[in-house]
């Protein structure tokens, strides 16, 4: 009873953002090392291990001037990222800073920098992981956004200036929340990939996440089972929108779909998985959001997604079911064409291997974007019925048969309209010609899908890109 | 509180499914809109109850019009 009596009080007696606290929460039990003796600098760097795998990590001490940066905690960062580097250890980051130590003047801002161009060295090189759990403000706040993937608790605020200064300046009335919350990183500005609800799971998120990237095992084929029929999750009616979490999910291993980027741009799916018990990166058109429609952010943040996978050695999944870019005066203003860019070359760059398969359709200009055989996807395939083309044939043969179609009479126009789609469709669409012509691969029957795609990406010699992870 | 829908795209309001004074859960279908040749559902995000359906069989919406109210 008296030992019990006398934990109690000693854990109450803890502050939950000590620097050790939230590092034993992240880390295995009795595996944290110190780097170097607790001190003053704000910082606190160690080592340890997520699930079995060594990993680098540290924490700004929201107990010693609110975490502020000066240059000695700076240091501790910067030593420790050699440290990553030298032994290719993953680096994770706990945050909760009100940015650089104002008393240090230049020296801080200095320091700060030179953490920002330790994270640079080590992007694309060893996994960056970043968590915040309070404000991260001014410097703080590009901490985690250099990194490679940014996970936020409900407590945790984003900004490079804070309320007062936006009020003085602007005129603007917000609070902190608003400005940089979870919501606000989440959903508006894509700065944070993963937001839950507490500390807590932040941290046990931030495991998950550095688990999947340190310890990408191999495609064990075996450990299979029987497979799932995926097409039955998609709706018998051709036309109509669907969520594509499921597919996604039963594609996978049973539970280990994490999805990054959840709540920004919804329209496409990011996120890391297991599928024969090897990390995959899965990126998928959501048919219910935009009707799947490719757009500035969604091709942002896939070329991104892709662009990580590709530096870390991740293969890469792309399920297609996209009707194309999403037309609208606000897209091409919003740079549709520069950030579509981006997915272009994230896909053309690649080295990973990389399977595309087409579910319904794929069309246009997005056909090309959802990593086509034309930008090296090592292996395309499509399901029974699929369509490739430029655009659905009945819209192709509008416009290429206009004049024909307007000067038949009204009542056989339609019976023309679905003669000549059906001969277009022979002739320059559908998945037959794209085979003819070595875009597509094969044709494949949902319920083989799983075992198919796992043997596929099994059979190509792994490979990884050379190159940072820019926060495209 | 009152959790507004509003549309992500333009499109013509194919069917409206729910009706004001229902009870929704997340997932459930509020209407199916008509865009990108595609019939697009539109569903709940929160569960409460349907205050107000904004939009008819038919209508025309843009980005940004509200399609429903749900009261939780």
């Amino acid at each position: 009873m008296t030992a019990v009596t006398t934990q109690a009080v000693e854990i109450a007696e803890i502050d939950p953002r000590d620097v050790e606290v939230r590092l034993n929460l992240l880390l295995d039990p009795g595996s944290l090392v110190p780097l170097h003796p607790r001190d003053d600098s704000g910082l606190y760097a160690v080592r340890g291990m997520v699930n079995g795998s060594p990993v680098v990590a540290f924490c700004t001490d929201a107990l010693k001037m609110g975490g502020a940066m000066g240059s000695e905690g700076c240091k501790h960062i910067v030593t420790a990222y050699d440290l990553a580097l030298r032994e290719r250890l993953p680096v994770i980051g706990i945050w909760h800073s009100g940015g650089a130590r104002l008393a240090e003047g230049v020296e801080a801002l200095d320091a700060v920098g030179l953490v920002f161009q330790a994270m640079i060295r080590a992007s694309g090189r060893v996994p960056q992981i970043s968590i915040v759990l309070g404000p991260a403000a001014g410097g703080a706040a590009y901490g985690p956004a250099l990194t490679d993937l940014v996970i936020m608790s409900n407590a945790g605020r984003v900004f490079v200036t804070g309320p007062d200064v936006v009020r003085s300046v602007t005129g603007e009335n917000v609070d902190m929340e608003s400005l940089g919350g979870p919501d606000t990183h989440g959903r508006r500005s894509g700065v944070v990939h993963v937001i839950t609800a507490d500390d807590a799971s932040a941290l046990s998120e931030g495991r998950r996440l550095t688990d999947l990237l340190a310890a990408q095992g191999s495609f064990e084929l075996a450990s299979l089972g029987a497979d799932p029929d995926l097409g039955a999750l998609l709706p018998e009616n051709r036309k109509r929108a669907y969520d594509v979490h499921p597919l996604v999910s039963a594609l996978l291993d049973e539970n280990t779909f994490f999805e990054l980027h959840a709540k920004w741009a919804p329209n496409i799916v990011t996120g890391l998985g297991r599928l024969a018990g090897r990390t995959v990166g899965v990126i998928a058109n959501n048919p219910l959001r935009l009707g799947g429609c490719l757009d500035s952010p969604s091709a942002e943040k896939a070329a991104r997604f892709v662009r990580m996978c590709d530096a870390f050695g991740v293969p890469l999944v792309v399920l297609v079911d996209v009707p194309g870019y999403l037309p609208g005066v606000g897209q091409e203003w919003d740079g549709v064409v520069r950030r579509g860019a981006k997915l272009l070359h994230a896909f053309g760059e690649a080295v990973v291997p990389r399977l595309t398969l087409v579910t319904r359709k794929a069309y246009g200009g997005a056909y090309i974007a959802m990593n086509a055989r034309a930008l090296g996807s090592n292996v395309v395939w499509a399901w029974p019925g699929a369509e490739v083309a430029v655009m659905g044939a009945t819209a192709a043969v509008g416009i290429l048969h206009r004049k024909k179609l307007a000067a038949a009479p009204p009542g056989e126009r339609e019976a023309l309209h679905a003669q000549l789609a059906a001969e277009h469709e022979r002739i320059a669409g559908g998945v037959a010609r794209a085979m003819e012509i070595g875009v597509v691969d094969e044709v494949i029957e949902p319920a083989v899908t799983r075992s198919r795609v796992a043997a596929a990406l099994a059979g190509i010699p792994p490979a990884r890109g050379a190159h940072g992870n820019i926060p495209l | 509180m009152n959790h507004t829908v509003l549309a992500e795209l333009v499109a013509n309001v194919f069917k409206v499914v729910a009706s004001p004074g229902d009870e929704v859960q997340p997932g459930d279908m509020l209407v199916i809109l008509e865009s990108m040749k595609m019939e697009i559902p539109v569903l709940a995000e929160v569960a409460g109850t349907i205050s107000e359906i904004a939009v008819a069989e038919g209508d025309v919406i843009t980005e940004g019009d509200t399609i429903a109210v749900i009261s939780s």
